[in-house]
């Protein structure tokens, strides 16, 4: 296989859910002659399709991990990474884009552009990702790839152009017509193996002489010799292609490939577009932190010669132990060599270097800058960076949200404890939006996601392979609280109990910060506090913070301001002043218009019309605003900002009142004030756990 | 008693002149239309109307037979900024979140959206999923395209489930547009279906606003209104008369 930078893409494929991206992955393993048959995603045969290698997506039917495979096309060494469609997932979606050079993005074409296209369009966006589009399911009843090309135009903004067409629709669906070689394309052979190339039928010449038309008006914007050549009526298939591929480059122009791959229609071509139209790793522009010059920013060189820089971005736990995704930046990767796990300062040796398809890998001996390879053996959490001797890069870190939901999860018997807290370790380095910690109060373990499939996820793989037996409680939704208004605090904490005393004095004030988080701010003078006892009370302070008084959630946008304060030559200590600002803040913060924060989702449901009315219903019911409803004939989409709290179940409800023919994604937008009524009971549930919990502990406060 | 910064905005509004010159208001039932040529500044007014509406706290539905709802939010978004830099009014728009919280904005393809399935989805907005809608905004109807038949759907909407709607009605046909009345000539066969119907016309480099029909009545009035062609909202017409 070629290793020059040139002949190599790393590219991702990214859809809406049941857009059919595992299938077309399917048909491009198939093609590229690394798998020998193909299975369906749900298949009757009892294989499933090859990148779905856990039994859990098999079984349900869709993609959870990515996948990394290598395939060869046309002399081009190509690594996909199968991305994950749901929206639960989509740190996965987030961290496969980060690797990746470039994007193909599957569009169903009855469906077209659906909510979940537009979180990954804007995952594209944030990450700069060039991509192509590739309108699949040709063969569906309502196809309409000039509808999607427009959706990708007025729904997204995206300057959409169609390379091809199709011949005939639904099940007429023959072939397609390629609009810069002007050619019609079938697919002959029982895997539509053979790409047979003919002339444009006649019905179709009209049509397709106009749409080329709009394709080169397109691509000219993107290259003034194409723009000449075609005035002077001689554009050749080569300068089309290098004007589409500059276009692809800057983000500037999307090319639209059309077909079904559940038919073997039209893959062959997609993967001639990824060769000819989308960059090599060596055309994207690449930076990394270096941490000896506090965070400047360094362009990474693909130049093999280069000291190497690599991310491990994914991490694995296979049959034969850890498997480390990698992804070469700069230099080169081989058997032997010793690198720094920058984060930690570890060396490591790289020991066995694998090249992966989906269920099986090849060992080789070295990789070169744009690669995407797995090591073995390696301890290192996902989002380390490596680097050569010498050098002390960190890759860009990763956009990580806060988890939105927890579990309380219980093992069955002493042995489950073992392997829960073996899957746990492993679960938790693999993906960082997964979290586990032990309840103080009540030892449980918590485990903390994106949602509540999220988690269903992590459980049912406990079970399976780990053979971890646990049982759940209710999910429970990550509440903040927060202070409504500012006050002033004035504490002293003394105790006399035989030896040394404890003595501290805190004044200040509080105040809400709306941005959240937490600020510590010192404005003590003439020494009223001693200069190292300062850092005490911010430690008291955020220790505090931690669990709010109110219903016992973090307490979050708080800026303390410090100005005042006393101290004793003898007793004051580190510890004394730690728990005046404790006690300053439980003190006061019931007079400080405590709120409780709940986490607000964005939720987007989508279905045919003649529910939109049912839908409705179910968001207002839920304490929920709707923003919009569009509706676009039979099709409507509503989107709506709703309490997590009250989206528990809601896809079964959904489900049944739609007859299954609506689908719903949400993601975290912000936190926001619950109603009074709400906050009530969360505070007496909040009291009631309390008193359960330290039946004492009340009486010996008071 | 001493009002609020934003009891005074809402009592100050060009929109009460608008108000007291047509009785008192559209009142519920009732049908309004801003007619005029397209790019006059239409969608500015239906969104001040609505805005106006928030302001006081009532809920409004923004409906829209343009294509994208983004642009529609922009459009609040803006029409809100231009309001808080009124004097003293920053402070009191703080709550923004709070008041676009009681907007909901429909949206319907022109082609595929038939005036019995708008107000299928209409109702199901105010009734089944309670939404406390007095004031419907529709805008991009394409008025030539539904006939005074729709309008009339409309009406009978509106009178049952108690709404205020304001319509947006471009004028497309050749000049003159108006008839010596001033009634739009486009429009001469919905007058009937129109409770409250207003021209807006470019007078040199201003807008203004013409009352053409009040309740039933034609009534040609000049409304001493015109659009603040910087902040694009409806304005007090300060000027002497021409």
């Amino acid at each position: 296989m070629s290793s020059d930078i040139a002949r190599m893409r790393n590219i991702g494929i990214s859809a809406h859910i049941d857009s059919g991206k595992t299938t077309l992955t399917e048909r491009i393993l198939y093609y590229c002659k690394k798998i020998h048959k193909i299975h369906e995603v749900k298949g009757k045969d009892g294989v499933g399709a090859t990148m779905d290698s856990m039994d859990l997506e098999r079984e349900r039917g869709i993609t959870i991990a990515s996948a990394t495979t290598n395939v060869a096309w046309a002399d081009h060494s190509v690594n996909i990474i199968d991305t994950p469609g749901h929206v639960d997932f989509t740190i996965e979606v987030e961290r496969s884009l980060r690797v990746l050079d470039s994007a193909i993005l599957v569009l169903c074409s009855v469906g077209g552009v659906q909510s979940q296209t537009i979180t990954v369009d804007r995952q594209l966006r944030r990450y700069n990702v060039p991509f192509i589009a590739f309108v699949n399911k040709l063969d569906r009843i309502g196809a309409n790839p000039f509808k999607v090309r427009d959706q990708l135009a007025d729904k997204l903004g995206r300057n959409a152009v169609l390379m091809q067409i199709p011949i005939g629709l639904e099940t007429a669906f023959q072939g397609i017509i390629d609009l810069v070689a002007m050619k019609a394309l079938y697919f002959d052979g029982a895997e539509g193996e053979t790409v047979r190339i003919e002339a444009i039928p006649d019905e179709l010449a009209a049509e397709a002489a106009k749409k080329r038309e709009e394709l080169l008006d397109a691509a000219s914007l993107h290259s003034d010799e194409l723009m000449e050549s075609i005035l002077e009526g001689r554009a050749t298939e080569a300068l089309v292609k290098a004007a589409v591929r500059s276009g692809v480059a800057s983000r500037g122009l999307i090319p639209v490939f059309v077909g079904s791959a559940y038919r073997n229609k039209g893959i062959q071509p997609l993967l001639d577009a990824v060769v000819d139209y989308l960059p090599h790793p060596g055309e994207v522009e690449n930076r990394a932190i270096d941490l000896d010059a506090g965070g400047a920013e360094r362009v990474l060189t693909a130049d093999p010669g280069a000291k190497t820089v690599a991310l491990a971005f994914k991490l694995e736990d296979g049959p034969y132990g850890q498997l480390t995704y990698i992804r070469v930046y700069q230099g080169r990767l081989r058997k032997g060599d010793e690198l720094v796990n920058t984060r930690s300062g570890q060396k490591i040796k790289v020991g066995r270097l694998i090249r992966m398809h989906a269920d099986t890998m090849v060992e080789i001996t070295e990789a070169g800058s744009g690669d995407i390879v797995a090591l073995f053996g390696v301890e290192c959490a996902s989002g380390d960076t490596f680097c050569g001797p010498g050098l002390n890069l960190a890759m860009t870190a990763i956009y990580v949200p806060e988890p939105v939901i927890s579990l309380a999860i219980e093992p069955v018997d002493k042995n489950a404890a073992d392997r829960m807290a073996k899957a746990l370790n492993r679960f938790t380095k693999e993906d960082p939006t997964f979290r586990t910690h032990v309840d103080a109060e009540s030892n449980q373990t918590i485990i903390q996601g994106m949602g509540e499939l999220h988690l269903d996820v992590y459980v049912e793989r406990m079970k399976r392979e780990y053979r971890a037996e646990v049982t759940t409680g209710m999910p429970q939704v990550a509440y903040r609280e927060a202070i409504g208004q500012k006050i002033d605090f004035d504490y002293t904490h003394k105790k006399q109990t035989g030896g040394a005393g404890q003595y501290a004095r805190v004044i200040g004030r509080l105040e809400p910060l709306a941005k959240g988080g937490y600020e510590f701010s010192n404005e003590v003078k003439g020494g009223r506090i001693p200069r190292e006892f300062i850092p005490s009370c911010d430690k008291g302070f955020r220790a505090v913070l931690k669990k709010g008084p109110l219903i016992g959630f973090p307490v979050t946008g708080v800026r303390v301001v410090l100005l005042d304060g006393q101290y004793h030559p003898v007793d004051s200590s580190d510890i004394a002043f730690q728990t005046a600002a404790q006690g300053a803040f439980r003190h006061v913060y019931m007079k400080a218009k405590p709120q409780v924060l709940e986490p607000i989702m964005k939720v987007s449901v989508e279905g045919p019309t003649e529910f939109a009315g049912n839908v409705f219903a179910t968001i207002s019911q839920r304490r929920g605003t709707i923003v919009s409803s569009v509706e676009d004939g039979t099709f409507s989409r509503v989107d709506a900002e709703v309490p997590l709290a009250e989206m528990f179940g809601y896809s079964t409800v959904l489900r049944s009142l739609t007859q299954g023919k609506a689908e719903f994604t949400m993601e975290f937008l912000k936190y926001g004030r619950v109603p009074a009524a709400v906050a009530e009971l969360l505070t007496e549930q909040h009291l009631a756990k309390s008193r359960k919990e330290s039946p004492q502990g009340r009486s010996e406060r008071s | 008693m001493t009002l609020t910064v934003k009891e005074e905005l809402i009592q100050r509004s060009p929109l009460r002149v608008l108000e007291k010159s047509i009785s008192g208001g559209l009142g519920r039932g009732n049908i309004g239309v801003l007619a005029s040529r397209k790019g006059v500044g239409k969608t500015a007014c239906l969104v001040h109307i609505a805005a106006d509406k928030l302001l006081q706290g009532k809920p409004v539905v923004h409906v829209s037979y343009a294509s994208r709802v983004d642009h529609i939010i922009t459009w609040y978004e803006d029409i809100f900024k231009e309001l808080a830099k009124k004097p003293r009014m920053r402070s009191a728009l703080d709550d923004f979140d709070e008041l676009i919280r009681k907007r909901v904005i429909m949206n319907f393809k022109q082609d595929g959206a038939r005036t019995e399935q708008v107000l299928r989805s209409l109702e199901a907005m105010i009734v089944q999923a309670s939404f406390p809608a007095e004031t419907v905004i529709v805008d991009g109807l394409e008025f030539a395209q539904a006939g005074p038949g729709d309008i009339r759907m409309f009406r009978e909407f509106a009178g049952r489930l108690g709404l205020e709607v304001w319509f947006s009605a471009s004028l497309k046909g050749e000049e003159p547009l108006f008839d010596d009345r001033g009634i739009p000539r486009e429009l001469e066969g919905f007058l009937g279906v129109i409770d409250v119907l207003i021209s807006l016309q470019h007078h040199g480099d201003h807008v203004h606003f013409n009352l053409v029909q009040d309740h039933g009545r034609l009534a040609p009035k000049d409304l001493r209104l015109m659009l603040d062609p910087t902040t694009l909202l409806i304005a007090k017409d300060v000027r002497t008369r021409r």
